[in-house]
């Protein structure tokens, strides 16, 4: 007689509404592929709310974990669903803004980007490695094929390297679980930290397993080695797209990160501080320099979130709820930063045969002031020059890495932050600094506008006062049942 | 009077201002003003030296508190003046003759269109020299120091469209500073030192000797006489001064004879008690002295333009004056420097006068038999000249020859003789100038026409004090003057070696004439051709003097030639080295940057190929980590 | 008045900013007496905290500590003390002069102004701020908009010069960066809570070692900003190419963060370091004095030579600091203010001229003088202030620099010297050939100062002569400060560990 197992579903009650969401989507969408998108839109955004909402009231609850010690139920979870939900939303109002303007239907972008966010939303969650596999699994497919989603050359082919690379990605993960089970005999993160902690002697399995985790979680987040498809996938992929993806993707799986190597493998920290602190200063570094010479805003970007992956990175040499509560701040705030920039790119790169060249930007300070401010902020965040959230997580990041005694990561940190203003600032200078040539194509409707404000506004004030949100941050950062 | 003795500078300086402002409204009133102005200023000092005189000789040290300048740290500066015989001598010198040169100015610049800013410069530059003369303190006098060097500066380019004045300008200002330098190095030794910049801190009440080691003394006298170089134009500062003359005469007059470069004789018998305790620092003096008067005099010889031919001969009686002041005498260096103030005044205006009828026309070759047009310029020059060359009873004999005679008495023979040679030329130079520029036949075209009576009165009084100030001055058992000045330089002690009085006067006497003779032998109206064509008969000996044995030459050569040769190369050091290292790194770095493309190809295999790298080369980290 | 002062001098300027965002069709004229109205706001609250400032008082005073981000130690902890104060006075005094001499920039009026009141603002936190990171933050936030008054409003090359200034001051504040979290993880190691309040740094014990690496870490990010020779050539750049305002700014204000950093921080909290390193560092000091001044002879643009006079100048403050006599480092605080007025007025007067010729070759202009003396005039007047004529505000600050460092140094003193020669030189030398010699009938229609030129010059003229003249009132407050730093720093023993400043007031005074 085997008592049936339980089934909190509560638990995972933001991942249901998601994926619900999408389902309906999906189905409306196959009914009706050509019919006006609004209320896709409407449907999505109500499934993010709805979403958020659930995660709330989640807030409150005693940390625990469910289904099987499958999901965890705890408040970093409820703070990355909530950010999540946040980019979601935008994601989709820029999706929607993008295939209006040239009256394409793609209607199951909607169901497409709720897949996703579940996904994540049930990745953030996750208490056990094959959940954060089957989760990384989820959002990934979707992000495919929202690449591919305008079925354009380029689009397509990026789709297709981000998903050749990514099975190889998938590949490392799973046999870095595998090895992880090998070596402690259990896939649930609990349970992996309990059993380190246990143990002593040889641990070179369990660190094989960790750092083959990182690979493959790694990969998503764009970290040095494994970056080299982004800048293709960055550039090929339609605005919106790139948007949601850089921002929300990474969200998602530092926060998995968080939990692998802040508790999973938090008895090797001493083993594995090393190699993180050579991946993250390899992205900061090889991100910031390639950087430089790109001429396409898109593609520079990319690059950047290369480095910007680096410095989320060197948070986690300090294995302490200060680097939690650091990385997290930098994770929004980059978040923040640039799915605002994609969306200035988005309209200024004038339709979905995207242009993205410097050229585009040339005056567009005196041209269109509105949206060369916007994305000033943005890029000041991302250069990390104060007042922007940018500079303050930039502090909170190498200070953490200074707090384990990694100072010359954050020597380096800071000095690819020379070269990050370098080619950041190429871009303000380009739009404010250059008389404009060509004619004005940027997108004229207001109301895009209005909508990436409210990232600059966040991006500003949580500059000058990040007190708003760090206490929350350092609650998340809480991880002990 | 005394206590009112701050006005003597403040009602200049505010002329100064009101000129500087508003002089282009004031016109012609301007002159007046400024006039105006050093007359009250004299008045003022000419009170307090009446008040000094009622006091009795022991307590003619009287300083005035007027405010406090700077203080930091254990350093003080007060603005405080300090009126005693020596400063109230010179104060009377420079308002006096001051006065009598701005009235001339009034004269002389009538139709210059910015007078406003020229009697603005003057007043400003009296204000400063007061200060120099007045002040209690040594940083204070070296206000006043640089402040005359400003207005130096800015009145020998008075008329700055004129490259020559603009680069005389620059040159007197910077070798000047030069010598500055040194002094104000001499200040931060002697602050350490004493730890103050007071008079009576430093030089002690009279008769005491400060407290210091003939060392120290040595190298804070030597060092303040490198100032005092600088200033009077002694060598090997002295290049400046025959260029200064591009400035308009006044300003030569005033700046440039009687005043401003007698601050260094001033500041070397200021400082006295430091110099007399360092038997080096005197003795360095003395030969600094006696080698520029007899290398200007030799120098004026050689010119033709008669201001340069003067500020030669100021140079070498600039000269005598350190003579005395190292040989001990400070009294007769004041007094020389008195009578000289009126006489090299005098000299400068008629040639001022000269220039003045003949539109600027100053080169003897070019000038002669001037007296039938100016005969009144004329016999003034005569006069300054008949001082200057020291027959007796003018005022050169009673000081120039002075000085002589008590470096005979003291038995300093090698003064004695190069003295007298130094006096001989002197006498020769200043009656060249006379017979060529003066008598003979005309050499100009046009008439000169003669300086108006505003312009020759001050000349009348600058002349009767050339006659007889020397006389009035010292014609006393020791020296009016030397009894006067005693209190705060000491007396001038009378050895009695060397032949007597008598016989020293006859030798001057005959040497003064045998040197006029000379001049008379050279540069007589029939010799007219000779000495004109002298240089093309003999280009290296009139070359040599013309060229001051081409010191000057040799400067331009070092500072125009090396000097700029070697900052051209600093400053391509800094923008091809030094910039371009930074730049040099930008570069680097974008390219660098620009590999990209050879490995992130697009190609997925490859990007696989460096995925595996990674992951493989993390595995081996977590095998063989240490 | 009882008033939070500091926190009002620095929010000030902003005051003009919601209006010149918001109203985006202010018209350029209203723009720019909003610009002015601002600043000169500043300047009145400014004067409110001076007459508050207690003379003699050596600590810091109008202290106001408020938490700001308290998990991470964060704090707006502002105070004044004898080496801020004049800073203060003289960026509050300085902008609003910028400005009305910033009158004729034509494109994007609104934003010029906004940038330099926001600039204003972080000018001043970077000189009020005793809390390292709060410091910091001002530090870096001048960045931007400085770059962006070179960049946008500059002349040819402002892209370049803009760029080369920032990531130049950039890179040296990385080091600066590191410093600081460094030492405020330590402090949260000694101390059980890690703080970024100055005040309670000094408390931290540092190894000998540590505080060699930490000094020099600090040292670099401000050594970059003053800039000590030989890191000084994005200086030239940003200054040619800078709108007249940037230059003053830049030259007035901008550059004595690097000397203030210094003096504020490495002395007080790595004095035995400061000891140990001086001797290098004068002899960069000195070498910078020369080193600038013969560049700046050979310079054919006017404002490239004024720029490397700079060089020479803060050499001078530089040599004064690490003298750590009390009078030189009397000196070199006077100085930071000096050189503000001289080498900003010279930028200023140019500025005019160029605004007429359109040319900073030296070789174009000459003649100058009798077509214009008035603007001729205001040119010498900053050009012999910035020579050191005795009378006038230079003079003062070099006396003393030179003064306390001979007393310590006879040989770097006498080499220092020279300069005061060296600047004559290429001041005069520079004079002459732009503006004296035969009017040049290609620039016979040049304009004379306008009476508005007229009243932004005079101010500085004042301040000058009564800075020469009377520096009194300035030294006696800055005195008590530069006499208790450098008492302390005299003490310290190269080798031996440092007892921690004690402060007579201002660390602890809690805000509401």
């Amino acid at each position: 007689m085997i008592d049936p197992p339980r089934v909190e579903l509560w638990a995972i009650l933001p991942v249901l509404i998601l994926f619900g969401g999408a389902v309906i989507a999906l189905v409306g969408s196959a009914f009706a592929r050509r019919a006006d998108q609004a209320p896709f839109v409407f449907l999505t955004l109500a499934a993010l709310a709805a979403a958020a909402a659930s995660a709330l009231w989640l807030w409150n609850r005693e940390p625990t974990t469910a289904l099987e010690g499958m999901v965890s139920v705890d408040r970093l979870a409820v703070v990355a669903t909530l950010t999540l939900c946040g980019v979601g939303a935008f994601g989709a109002y820029l999706g929607y803004h993008y295939f209006e303007r040239d009256e394409l239907r793609r209607n199951e972008f909607y169901a497409l980007l709720l897949f996703a966010l579940g996904g994540m939303a049930l990745l953030v969650a996750a208490a056990d490695l094959i959940v954060v596999f089957l989760a990384i699994e989820v959002l990934s497919l979707s992000l495919y094929v929202l690449t591919a989603l305008t079925f354009r050359r380029g689009p397509t082919e990026a789709s297709l390297k981000y998903f050749l690379l990514g099975a190889f990605a998938s590949a490392f993960l799973l046999y870095g679980v595998a090895i992880s089970y090998g070596a402690v005999a259990t896939t649930s993160i609990q349970g992996l930290a309990r059993g380190l902690a246990g143990t002593t002697g040889d641990q070179s399995l369990a660190i094989a397993g960790a750092l083959l985790i990182v690979v493959g979680l790694g990969f998503k987040v764009s970290l040095v080695p494994f970056h080299m498809w982004a800048p293709d996938v960055y550039q090929g992929a339609p605005s919106p797209v790139t948007a949601f993806m850089s921002a929300a993707t990474k969200v998602a799986v530092f926060v998995a990160l968080i939990r692998v190597l802040h508790v999973a493998f938090v008895g090797l920290q001493w083993d594995l501080g090393p190699a993180i602190a050579a991946l993250s200063a390899a992205s900061m570094v090889v991100g910031s320099v390639l950087a430089m010479a790109q001429t396409d805003v898109k593609r520079l970007l990319a690059y950047s979130s290369v480095a910007q992956a680096g410095y989320i990175l060197s948070a986690f040499v300090a294995p302490d709820r200060d680097g939690i509560a650091a990385a997290l701040f930098y994770v929004v705030s980059y978040a923040a930063a640039v799915i605002g920039a994609f969306g200035v790119v988005m309209l200024v790169s004038g339709g979905v045969r995207e242009q993205t060249g410097f050229e585009r930007f040339r005056g567009l300070g005196r041209r269109r002031p509105g949206l060369s401010a916007l994305l000033t902020i943005f890029l000041l965040s991302l250069a990390g020059i104060p007042p922007t959230a940018g500079f303050v997580a930039k502090v909170f990041v190498l200070g953490a890495a200074t707090r384990a005694g990694y100072w010359p990561l954050v020597l380096i940190g800071a000095l690819a932050g020379v070269v990050g203003a370098f080619y950041y600032l190429r871009i303000v200078a380009l739009m404010a600094m250059r008389e404009p040539e060509g004619d004005d194509v940027a997108d004229p409707s207001p109301l895009p506008r209005l909508v990436l404000a409210v990232p600059a506004a966040a991006v500003v004030v949580l500059g000058i006062v990040p007190g708003v949100i760090v206490p929350v941050l350092r609650e998340a950062g809480v991880l002990t049942w | 009077m005394i206590d009112l003795i701050g006005l003597a500078i403040a009602i200049p300086l505010v002329a100064a201002g009101v000129n500087m402002l508003v002089g282009a409204r004031l016109g012609r009133y301007a002159g007046w003003l400024a006039t105006g102005a050093m007359a009250a200023s004299f008045a003022i000092a000419l009170g307090a030296l009446l008040d000094l005189l009622s006091l009795p000789a022991g307590d003619r040290t009287q300083v005035v508190t007027v405010a406090e300048w700077i203080r930091a740290g254990a350093a003080t500066v007060t603005l405080d003046l300090r009126v005693d015989p020596l400063s109230i001598t010179m104060a009377m010198v420079v308002t006096g003759v001051g006065s009598l040169i701005h009235l001339y100015a009034i004269g002389y610049m009538e139709h210059d269109p910015r007078p406003g800013r020229f009697f603005g410069y003057m007043n400003l530059f009296c204000a400063f020299m007061l200060a120099l003369v007045l002040a209690n303190d040594f940083v204070l006098l070296y206000l006043g120091w640089e402040g005359v060097g400003l207005c130096s500066y800015l009145l020998i380019g008075f008329w700055s469209d004129r490259p020559e004045a603009a680069s005389a300008a620059k040159k007197a200002f910077i070798t000047t500073r030069v010598g500055d330098v040194m002094l104000l190095l001499g200040l931060f030794a002697i602050w350490i030192h004493f730890g103050s910049f007071d008079f009576d801190t430093v030089l002690g009440a009279e008769g005491s000797l400060p407290e210091i080691a003939t060392g120290t003394a040595t190298a804070i006298s030597l060092l303040m006489l490198g100032g005092a170089v600088g200033k009077s134009a002694q060598l090997p500062l002295h290049v400046w001064l025959p260029d200064a003359m591009a400035g308009p005469t006044p300003v030569s007059a005033l700046i440039h004879a009687a005043t401003m470069v007698t601050a260094g004789v001033y500041l070397v018998v200021r400082t006295h008690v430091l110099f007399e305790i360092s038997e080096i620092a005197l003795t360095v003096v003395a030969v600094i002295g006696l080698a520029g008067a007899l290398y200007a005099g030799f120098a004026s010889l050689g010119q033709y333009d008669m201001k340069r031919a003067l500020a030669y001969s100021t140079m070498s009686q600039l000269g005598f004056m350190f003579l005395a002041a190292g040989l001990g005498f400070s009294a007769v260096a004041i007094s020389l420097l008195v009578a000289h103030a009126f006489y090299k005044a005098l000299l400068f205006l008629t040639s001022g006068n000269v220039m003045h009828g003949l539109h600027d026309e100053i080169d003897v070759r070019r000038l002669g038999g001037l007296v039938r047009d100016m005969p009144w310029t004329a016999a003034l020059f005569a006069v300054g000249a008949l001082a200057l060359s020291g027959l007796p009873p003018f005022s050169g004999y009673f000081t120039k020859d002075a000085i002589l005679e008590l470096a005979s008495h003291d038995g300093e023979v090698w003064a004695y003789v190069l003295g007298s040679l130094g006096a001989l030329v002197s006498a020769w130079y200043i009656a060249r100038l006379f017979f060529t520029a003066f008598i003979g036949d005309r050499r100009y075209e046009g008439r000169a026409h003669e300086a108006s009576t505003l312009m020759r009165a001050p000349l009348v009084v600058l002349a009767i004090g050339a006659l007889f100030a020397g006389m009035w001055l010292a014609l006393t058992p020791d020296g009016r003057l030397a009894t006067f000045l005693e209190p705060v330089v000491g007396t001038v002690a009378e050895g009695h070696a060397g032949p007597s009085a008598q016989v020293l006067v006859a030798i001057s006497v005959v040497l003064t004439l045998l040197g006029i003779a000379i001049a008379w032998r050279l540069y007589r109206p029939a010799a007219a051709e000779r000495w004109i064509s002298f240089p093309e008969r003999e280009p290296g000996l009139a070359g040599a003097l013309g060229h001051a044995f081409y010191i000057d030459d040799l400067y331009a050569w070092i500072v125009g030639t090396v000097g700029l040769r070697g900052a051209a190369a600093l400053e391509g050091f800094d923008r091809i080295v030094v910039d371009g290292a930074v730049n040099g790194v930008g570069r680097l770095a974008v390219r660098l940057s620009g590999l990209a493309p050879i490995w992130q190809s697009g190609k997925v295999r490859r990007y696989a190929l460096s995925f595996l790298a990674g992951g493989v080369a993390l595995l081996v980290f977590a095998v063989v980590r240490v | 008045m009882d008033a939070p002062w500091l926190t009002l001098v620095i929010v000030s300027p902003l005051a003009g900013l919601p209006v010149l965002l918001l109203w985006r069709s202010i018209s350029d004229e209203a723009a720019r007496w909003v610009g002015l109205a601002a600043a000169l706001a500043a300047f009145a609250v400014s004067i409110g905290m001076l007459a508050n400032f207690q003379t003699g008082e050596a600590g810091f005073q109008l202290v106001s500590k408020h938490p700001w981000v308290e998990s991470v130690g964060l704090t707006w902890f502002l105070g004044v003390d004898g080496f801020s104060v004049w800073l203060v006075m003289v960026t509050t005094f300085m902008f609003p002069i910028a400005i009305a001499a910033s009158w004729k920039v034509d494109h994007q009026v609104r934003r010029y102004m906004a940038m330099a009141l926001f600039l204003e603002t972080v000018i001043l936190g970077a000189f009020l701020s005793l809390d390292l990171l709060l410091f910091f933050l001002f530090f870096e936030a001048l960045l931007f908009p400085m770059y962006y008054i070179i960049g946008v409003w500059g002349s040819k090359r402002r892209i370049y010069a803009a760029t080369k200034f920032l990531l130049y001051t950039m890179f040296g504040s990385a080091f600066l960066l590191v410093g600081i979290l460094w030492l405020y993880i330590e402090s949260g190691n000694q101390l059980g809570k890690a703080t970024f309040d100055l005040t309670v740094l000094e408390q931290v014990r540092l190894s000998t070692e540590a505080g060699r690496w930490l000094f020099l870490a600090f040292f670099v990010g401000f050594a970059v900003k003053v800039p000590v020779w030989p890191l000084h050539t994005w200086l030239p750049d940003a200054h040619t190419e800078a709108p007249t305002k940037g230059s003053v700014v830049l030259a007035a204000i901008l550059l004595k963060t690097g000397p203030y950093g210094m003096l504020r921080f490495n002395l007080d909290l790595f004095p035995e370091a400061s000891r140990y390193f001086a001797d290098a560092i004068m002899v960069l000091a000195v070498v910078g004095i020369i080193y600038g001044a013969i560049v700046a002879m050979m310079q054919r643009d006017i404002k490239r030579l004024i720029a490397y006079s700079s060089v020479s100048h803060m050499g001078l403050i530089v040599l004064g600091i690490f003298a750590f006599s009390a009078e030189s480092m009397d000196g070199a605080v006077l100085q930071m203010v000096n050189h503000g007025l001289s080498t900003g007025m010279l930028f200023l007067v140019f500025g005019m001229l160029y605004e007429r010729t359109h040319t900073r070759e030296i070789s174009d202009l000459g003649g100058i003088v009798q077509i214009t003396p008035w603007l001729a005039g205001a040119y010498v007047v900053a050009m012999f202030s910035s020579i050191g004529l005795p009378g006038l505000n230079n003079f003062v600050g070099e006396f003393l620099v030179l003064l306390g460092t001979f007393s310590v140094d006879r040989v770097l003193a006498s080499i220092a010297i020279l300069g005061v020669i060296l600047s004559a030189i290429y001041m005069l030398w520079s004079y002459q050939r732009t503006f004296q010699g035969p009017a040049k009938e290609r620039w016979g229609t040049l304009r004379d100062l306008s009476w508005r030129e007229g009243a932004i010059v005079a101010p500085i003229v004042v301040a000058m002569l009564w800075i020469g003249l009377q520096p009194g009132p300035m030294l006696e407050r800055l005195r008590p400060t530069s006499e208790l730093v450098s008492e302390r720093i005299r003490t310290v023993q190269v080798g031996e560990a440092v007892e921690p400043l004690a402060r007579t007031s201002g660390a602890g005074e809690e805000g509401p």
